[in-house]
């Protein structure tokens, strides 16, 4: 399936499933806002499209499409246009996620990042598959976590309520149908059938108990990291007799289902109450497709078939996850035929993966966006002049094609393609240097000198785009630019304070948002109140504060 | 300090061994260059090219896929094509995944690599030195008390603490004005020199150990002689006895001591640059890691300050080979921690 | 007798210097900025989420109090539980530990048995063709960086030939050993040396070389010496004075710097482990570092300091019988 020069992934039929709603929506709020965008000022100097230089040159944003946003898709898209025109973070690129895939198994890549043992098919007589990740898990508790590779070692042996398709769309798992009972009010049916690995039957007060476990700190014996990953959720409890969950939120809460199809897997109430938490981060027990054979922490996690799952048994008899941190490591892995898929192939392996003739390369633009990140309230980034000009500095489409071998999407709002709320009228900032120049004068802040802190080897490429970005800031006469490179987890530390003051003024990071919405990206970053914000402005806040109070466009069930 | 002795010692040696005189060469070779980085270098080595990336050494032209995605209709394709990649004279030793010399990298490499080894070996030393004298010429309880840190330290592996102290302390680094570029004869070049603060001051606490042994040793046996003695009865005070006396007659092992730990300085420095414990992106190990990430389509990058590390510590082993030979200070000659 | 007392001496010695590396590990907490709460808690949590956590953690205790809990749980082999998942850390750097050790013991016994021979044939053959290969040998080896061999091995012996595995560590040596007795297949053992081959080389160049070294300059001493040339003299066979005599002398310095290389030697599995994923302690404590995993990072390190303190005990020991005098220093 790799030989051929030309391979076409389908990524129309995506744009089409994920968020099929939200994406007519915004095409409906193009046209009823009438003109395309290029309404700007001053679109002299640029040469690409004509979204871009409108924005550029605006000094107020006036370039929004959409007058009288109406939907909670319409307020996301004038959101992401504001937030283009204020250039709160240099934005960069879409990482994607490049899978190599031996020959000896049949996969597709994911959307979000994750891998789904159950969706891998060994074949050729061969039983077992290996995964080889970057890294290993943080322990086995499903609740206790935010990382993606721990999220793929507990997703083989748990579930959630609802899941998504390979495509993003929402499907049901453990729930067989979900509906809105009243604004701040949702209500799972549970389905029968499913078992724990224990051989216990899954009952509703075991949904209920795995919902509370994360929002509420009193419940389970854990201070969840997920509460902010379910947002807006203050519990669930059992219907009185039915098989039915109903959890409530905070306000309409428009995105909850959206949630509950990426986060909240099912953990079974009297395990998780006999058990200490070293047990639980070492043993699995969910409903999955697979269950825990052997752990051996930092090292690798291997599984077998769950004997009595409730839908088709696995493919694979068995599944190893490994890791590897270093991408050179995994791509010797599987061209030596030790492991079966492996994340995060580097741009410049592809062409070695194709050619050998054991395996291919499975790609997918994945949910991380990569950004700068320029805090408003110090010089010179409060200026919106110069927070325009850096982005006006910077030759994105040359960092995507020769950095990342164009295994990228340039970006030009904070809510990536095919998200709830993206605003396609928006393209990204052209590079044009003389301008750039301009504004840096206009803003009052030339000579400035810039430190940019990236963290070292956290995302695809981190360094060398940190590096590229400082040298074209650097290349204007009147800034200069610098790198810093980070340890990520000191880097993170200052970030994730909740104070804007201990953060970097200007720093490199990605943001990876598995609910497909604009809002669980620029409420956390950009909303004045935000956890991780590095932006504040009453416009913004207003315009999200109005989303939030709409109902979400993926309300079925 | 250097007696005519010495030195007739030391040209005796020199004249009969070829690989001291090798020893000596590569060493005023790569310090002259390391000194003269800006006048020696091609280009300046943090500018980018993108456009020049991955350019193989002269010699070793290659033909390369290169893959890249377009957005056709509306569906990603993935477009392979074939590519002539000439090595050009331009970049004598190829360029890095950023279109970076080569060569003016490895120039400006042996800057950090040779500043770290002197500066950590000075640190070491004075620490070590210091404390070992002490330890020697007291004896007795503050002997027990200083070497028993000293095993304290010893038990942790260098590496190991190394790391874990740049690790955990962070990697600061300080901006050092180039004076070449300063005077204004190769303005071309970076105005400043990015020296890595962190991993000097650690290079030379994990390092102070050998130092301190060596020294004692010295103090342990000067301190009995008859000289010294004779000035302890007329009342000379300690310190000046150990200034006077203790210390010149430590210096020869001392310094056939210190060129070994320049050696392995350099090295430990490459290992925490390749493990990303480093302050600075201007250094062999730095770019090792990186191009390890391109030895399938690049192996230049990674090759390149690897042989550029094996023969300056080569160099610098054979000069410590030829001071210890023809200085014979009795220390046996291997102590220090290399092999990172 | 005298030997005994030796031991104890030394032993009563390793103690204080456990106490100090336990102290030492202690404190580096201490001097390090960043607040371990701030890695245990979320990213949302409320101060009394974060006041809960450092007072389950007894971060608010006097230092002299979270001082003697620790020491009180070595004690006891609890070294606190892992701020990442939440495991006993104790559990997690002793599952490592063998990893560590198989790397280490191959490493050694490939340079010893490579080395000696090497550098008696060298000294042996003084100033021929193989006195300079071997000069050259050892010379290139002590000046390699160990994490770029491994590199340069793995590109040309497991990507281009693919006589090895590019990484891993695969069954393991007692498993493999199990293998072999309880089926009588050599297939773990062969599997087991796809594994271990490259790294055990890329570790134990370094000391092959600098072995190589001693053995040379120690036998070239000794050959010259008066005693060799009075046993010479006697008439005895040349092979026999010199692996018999002059070898045996030669290897007392060996083993001393050796035991003061050991540090070298786990500095350099650190870093190998590094290249080569080999899951040993080398990688727990880099990845420890980065995650800022304080239980996981000290237990580390208190069992490396142990395990040199003890190592070395047991090298003084064996000098001291082979050279009596020193117990009388």
């Amino acid at each position: 399936m790799s030989n051929g020069t030309r391979e076409t992934i389908g990524r129309r039929r995506y744009l089409q499933a994920a968020g099929a709603a939200a994406f007519a929506a915004s095409l409906a709020g193009c046209s009823g806002g009438g003109g395309s965008g290029g309404d700007g000022g001053g679109s002299g100097g640029g040469t690409t499209t004509s979204g871009a230089n409108a924005s550029a040159g605006n000094e107020t944003g006036t370039g929004t499409s959409i007058e009288n946003p109406q939907t909670r898709g319409e307020y996301l898209q004038v959101a992401n246009r504001f937030s283009h025109d204020q250039a709160p973070w240099i934005f960069l690129n879409r990482q994607y996620s490049v899978y190599g895939v031996a020959n000896t198994v049949e996969w597709e890549a994911r959307r979000d990042e994750r891998i789904d043992g159950y969706a891998v098919v060994p074949s050729g007589g061969k039983e077992t598959v290996t995964i080889t990740q970057s890294q290993m898990d943080s322990g086995l508790d499903p609740h206790d976590h935010r990382e993606t590779p721990t999220d793929n070692i507990v997703l083989q042996a748990y579930e959630g309520l609802l899941s998504r398709d390979a495509q993003g769309e929402i499907v049901p798992e453990l729930a067989s149908e979900y509906e809105r009972i009243e604004p701040g009010r949702v209500r799972f049916r549970i389905r029968e059938g499913p078992t724990f690995h224990s051989g216990d039957p899954l009952t509703p007060e075991d949904v209920a108990f795995s919902i509370n476990r994360i929002v509420d700190d009193e419940v389970g014996g854990l201070v969840s990291p997920q509460s902010d990953q379910l947002a807006g959720v203050t519990g669930a409890e059992v219907v009185d007799g039915e098989r039915a969950v109903d959890v409530t939120s905070d306000g309409i809460n428009p995105i909850v289902f959206s949630l509950f199809a990426s986060y909240c897997d099912v953990m079974q109430q009297s395990w998780v109450q006999s058990n200490d938490g070293p047990y639980i981060n070492t043993h699995m027990n969910g409903t999955g497709p697979f269950r825990l054979a052997n752990y051996q922490e930092g090292v690798q996690v291997v599984y077998e078939r769950a004997p009595n799952y409730w839908q088709d048994p696995a493919p694979a008899a068995g599944l190893t996850i490994r890791s590897a941190d270093e991408s050179s490591t995994r791509v010797n892995q599987l061209l030596g035929g030790e492991t079966d898929l492996a994340v995060n192939v580097p741009p410049q392996d592809v062409n070695r993966i194709r050619d050998s003739g054991s395996a291919g390369i499975s790609p997918a633009p994945s949910t991380r966006v990569l950004f700068n990140a320029m805090r408003h309230d110090v010089e010179p980034f409060s200026s919106p002049e110069f927070r325009r000009a850096m982005n006006l500095a910077i030759d994105l489409d040359s960092i995507v094609e020769n950095v990342l071998s164009g295994f990228a999407d340039a970006t030009g709002q904070p809510t990536l393609e095919g998200f709830s709320g993206f605003n396609p009228q928006v393209d990204p900032y052209p590079q044009n240097v003389g301008k750039a120049e301009q504004l840096v004068e206009e803003s009052g802040q030339a000579g400035a000198q810039l430190t940019l802190h990236t963290p070292v080897g956290r995302y695809l490429k981190d360094v060398e785009i940190a590096q590229a970005v400082a040298n074209q800031i650097d290349q204007l006469s009147n800034v200069s630019c610098s790198v810093e490179q980070r340890e990520f987890s000191a880097l993170a530390e200052e970030i994730t304070t909740g104070k804007i003051e201990d953060k970097p003024p200007f720093y490199l990071i990605g943001w990876g948002n598995a609910t497909f919405d604009a809002s669980q990206t620029i409420v956390p970053l950009l909303a004045s109140n935000g956890e991780l914000t590095t932006f504040s402005s009453e416009r913004l806040d207003s315009l999200m504060n109005e989303a939030g109070s709409l109902p979400g466009d993926q309300e079925s069930g | 300090m250097i007696s005519p002795r010495t030195l007739g010692n030391l040209r005796r040696e020199f004249r009969s061994s070829a690989l001291a005189k090798l020893g000596v060469l590569i060493v005023v070779v790569v310090v002259g260059v390391a000194v003269l980085a800006p006048m020696f270098a091609p280009h300046d080595p943090t500018t980018q090219n993108l456009d020049r990336s991955q350019l193989p050494p002269v010699g070793f032209s290659t033909t390369t896929n290169s893959t890249s995605t377009e957005m056709v209709n509306g569906s990603l394709e993935v477009i392979n094509e074939t590519n002539e990649i000439n090595a050009t004279l331009t970049y004598p030793l190829g360029t890095d995944s950023l279109g970076r010399g080569m060569l003016s990298r490895v120039i400006y490499g042996a800057r950090t690599s040779l500043l770290v080894g002197l500066l950590g070996t000075i640190l070491a030393a004075v620490v070590g030195v210091s404390v070992g004298l002490v330890a020697g010429y007291y004896r007795g309880r503050v002997d027990d008390t200083l070497m028993r840190s000293a095993d304290v330290m010893l038990a942790f592996p260098s590496l190991v603490l190394a790391i874990a102290l740049v690790g955990l302390w962070g990697r600061a680094a300080w901006r050092v004005p180039d004076p070449l570029v300063v005077a204004g004869i190769t303005p071309e070049m970076p105005a400043s020199f990015v020296l890595p603060g962190t991993v000097i001051v650690v290079v030379g606490l994990v390092n102070w150990v050998w130092f301190a042994r060596v020294a004692r040793g010295e103090a342990l046996s000067v301190r009995e002689q008859s000289y010294v003695k004779a000035a302890r009865s007329v009342g000379a005070s300690n310190s000046f006895i150990i200034r006077r006396h203790i210390l010149p007659n430590s210096a020869t092992p001392i310094l056939v001591l210190g060129t070994i730990q320049v050696a392995a300085i350099i090295l430990l420095e490459s290992a925490l640059s390749f493990l990303g414990f480093s302050g600075t992106t201007l250094s062999w190990g730095f770019d090792i890691a990186r191009g390890r990430d391109y030895l399938a389509s690049s192996w230049w990058i990674s090759t390149v300050p690897g042989i550029a590390i094996v023969l300056s510590v080569i160099g610098i082993n054979l000069l410590g080979d030829w001071l210890r030979d023809a200085l014979d200070p009795g220390i046996g000659g291997e102590g220090g921690s290399g092999g990172a | 007798m005298a030997l005994g007392r030796f031991v104890l001496k030394r032993a009563l010695q390793g103690i204080v210097v456990v106490w100090g590396v336990v102290t030492v590990v202690f404190g580096l907490r201490f001097i390090t900025p960043g607040n371990p709460i701030s890695v245990i808690a979320p990213l949302d949590a409320s101060p009394e989420t974060r006041q809960a956590i450092a007072r389950e953690l007894g971060l608010n205790d006097p230092l002299y109090v979270q001082y003697l809990d620790y020491l009180l749980g070595l004690l006891q082999g609890d070294m606190g539980y892992s701020y990442i998942s939440n495991t006993q850390a104790s559990a997690q750097v002793f599952a490592r530990l063998p990893a560590t050790l198989e790397l280490a013991v191959v490493a050694t016994i490939v340079a010893v048995v490579i080395s000696i021979p090497l550098g008696v044939l060298s000294a042996t053959r003084r100033n021929e063709p193989a006195d300079y290969g071997a000069t050259l040998f050892s010379l290139a080896g002590i000046s390699t960086p160990n994490f770029w061999l491994g590199i340069m091995l793995v590109l040309v012996f497991a990507v281009q030939l693919e006589i090895f595995k590019t990484s891993g560590r695969g069954p393991g040596f007692v498993s493999a050993l199990s293998m072999l007795v309880t089926q009588g297949s050599a297939a773990g053992l062969l599997s087991w040396l796809s594994y271990i081959t490259l790294p055990a080389l890329a570790l134990g160049t370094y000391f092959t070389a600098l072995i190589t070294r001693l053995t040379r300059s120690g036998m070239l001493d000794e050959l010259g010496s008066a005693y060799v040339k009075a046993v010479r003299a006697k008439g005895l066979p040349e092979t026999l004075v010199r692996y018999k005599h002059a070898l045996r002398n030669t290897l007392v310095p060996v083993i001393t710097v050796l035991g003061l290389q050991l540090g070298t030697l786990i500095g350099g599995a650190v870093i190998t482990e590094a290249v080569f994923d080999w899951p040993g302690l080398g990688t727990l404590v880099i990845t420890s570092i980065t995650a800022r995993d304080w239980p996981i990072l000290q237990g580390s390190l208190v069992v490396i300091g142990v395990g040199f303190v003890l190592i070395n005990i047991a090298v003084d020991t064996l000098y001291a019988y082979v050279n009596p005098q020193v117990v009388y220093e």
